[in-house]
């Protein structure tokens, strides 16, 4: 599903910052890794390079069986189309509710009204928020709001989710719940890449994990734990 | 585009123009008010195009014939301006010993002793001739010195000067007005290129998780630029309400001037304002939709 070979990617025209040093990887389809590392190791360039908001210096990445580096900007947005994104800071839009958030991702792509008033009341349950559907974002909790995040995500059947420190901002108990819904995500057939320093949640997944320290991959790791 | 797109492109336009009262008012009024002065200097040349043409009309070059001149060389003398009829001169008339001796009553009615100087037997008689351009000054200096030399030929007068004038008006007035219009049209884009771009910064978030969420960039661009036409659209509508109330009261002022004076010339007939108030309006739209669509290129780039 994602190959990366022999990336490179180099920040800054002057003073270059290397945020990733020739990694390479595979990820099979269906697979749920973990990406590790102190802050600035290079985790969130990974995830950007997958969803092309950056090109590498050097090395290929396969999406889908494709190299992405010189896709056309025009191809970009179907690219996109199977790739969900979860932040950690929701990126929720404040003034849409709850279940104009999550149409707002099939709207945007063209699909039509009958077939996202049968979609998003769908998704909304799979993530346990059926019934808040009018509820704008700052009148949920935040795991409500990573909820909504993750339901817009995959409300359109991605087959890749990535997903940048989704349990940053939420305590361990409200964690623990997205970790079990992106889980289940992963059990319906979604590859599932997650960048995170809480090692609880790695140690307690026992997922396959890819350490990294300054750009450089040290570990991958099937089955793995934070260390 | 299908239903559901038209509907989001049409409910996100409004949207914005609620969220943007205060700013989308002050593109409008902006871009009416430099729309509006690009208007007037249309109009403004065209009052003095107008004014010049009668000028140039009014502009002859008279022959005058030695009153002693034979009747073959008279007949020369016409042969000389016949000639040039349908090129450089329009028309010219004969003006005989009488015709001319009443334009002397005229142009001597303040000066009685030399007007009684004059009488039939050596008034001279002319031709007044009118050219076809009277911007074309190096011609009518060339035809004139040639007649100047014709048997019979007294003099030939020539209103260089006035023509001289008429012409540099002409380039003045047409070269500076196009300079300033093209000037306060590029504000006019820029006030709209502005009003996006803040529109757009304030919501980058939006766009940013359109652009993850794999939508394209025409389909981010085009509520901006229906925006941007929609702003470009108003102004201009206030600009040609503006146009057609100056040009009313421009046109009733001119009545004021006496009957004969040149200023009267200085009209703007209402098919001339018509069809430019429809320029403005589509040249309003345009400006607003481009300006707007490159304002959007620059938060695309996610």
């Amino acid at each position: 599903m994602i190959r990366l070979e022999n990336v490179t990617k180099v920040y800054g025209a002057g003073s270059e910052v290397v945020a990733v040093h020739d990694a390479s990887f595979d990820v099979a389809k269906g697979e749920f890794v973990f990406l590790v590392g102190p802050s600035g190791s290079g985790k969130s360039t990974l995830l950007r390079l997958l969803n092309r908001q950056d090109r590498p210096e050097a090395g290929a990445v396969y999406v889908a069986g494709r190299n992405i580096v010189d896709l056309p900007s025009s191809r970009v947005p179907q690219l996109r189309r199977n790739i969900g994104n979860v932040f950690q800071d929701y990126k929720l839009l404040l003034n849409k509710t709850v279940f104009e958030n999550v149409a707002f991702a099939q709207e945007v792509i063209g699909k039509p009204k009958l077939h996202i008033r049968q979609q998003v009341p769908a998704v909304l349950d799979l993530v346990g928020l059926a019934g808040k559907e009018e509820r704008f974002p700052h009148q949920l909790s935040g795991g409500e709001q990573q909820r909504v995040s993750i339901a817009r995500a995959f409300v359109n059947r991605p087959l890749i989710m990535l997903a940048d420190e989704p349990t940053g901002n939420l305590d361990p108990a409200t964690g623990e719940g997205i970790m079990r819904l992106l889980d289940r995500i992963n059990q319906i057939g979604t590859t599932v890449l997650m960048a995170t320093h809480d090692q609880r949640i790695v140690n307690s997944m026992r997922k396959r994990v890819i350490q990294l320290d300054r750009g450089v991959i040290v570990r991958d790791q099937a089955r793995g734990v934070y260390e | 585009m299908n239903f559901g797109r038209l509907s989001y492109v049409l409910r996100e336009t409004f949207a914005s123009f609620r969220r943007n009262v205060t700013l989308t008012a002050a593109a409008i009024i902006t871009s009416a008010v430099a729309l509006l002065i690009f208007g007037l200097t249309l109009f403004i040349q065209q009052g003095f195009d107008n004014l010049l043409v009668q000028w140039e009309d009014d502009v002859e070059l008279i022959v005058f014939v030695q009153p002693e001149a034979s009747a073959d060389q008279r007949a020369e003398i016409e042969q000389a301006l016949a000639q040039q009829q349908g090129s450089l001169i329009e028309t010219f008339v004969y003006c005989d010993v009488e015709c001319s001796l009443d334009i002397a009553d005229q142009l001597f009615a303040g000066d009685p002793v030399t007007r009684d100087m004059l009488n039939e037997n050596n008034v001279p008689t002319q031709y007044r001739v009118v050219p076809s351009d009277a911007g074309e000054l190096e011609q009518l200096r060339g035809l004139s010195d040639a007649w100047r030399e014709l048997p019979g030929v007294q003099l030939v007068e020539f209103a260089e000067d006035a023509l001289s004038t008429v012409d540099k008006l002409k380039s003045f007035v047409s070269l500076y007005t196009v300079i300033l219009s093209i000037v306060l049209l590029i504000a006019a884009i820029l006030l709209i290129w502005n009003t996006i771009r803040t529109a757009m910064f304030a919501r980058r978030r939006e766009i940013e998780v359109m652009k993850l969420v794999g939508a394209t960039d025409w389909f981010i661009r085009i509520p901006f630029m229906l925006e941007g036409l929609i702003q470009g659209l108003l102004g201009s509508l206030f600009a040609c309400f503006g146009l057609g109330i100056i040009n009313n009261r421009w046109t009733a002022s001119l009545d004021e001037f006496p009957p004969l004076s040149a200023f009267r010339a200085m009209y703007v007939s209402s098919g001339f304002a018509f069809e430019r108030m429809i320029w403005i309006a589509i040249i309003g739209m345009l400006a607003g939709a481009i300006g707007a669509g490159i304002a959007a290129s620059r938060f695309l780039d996610v």
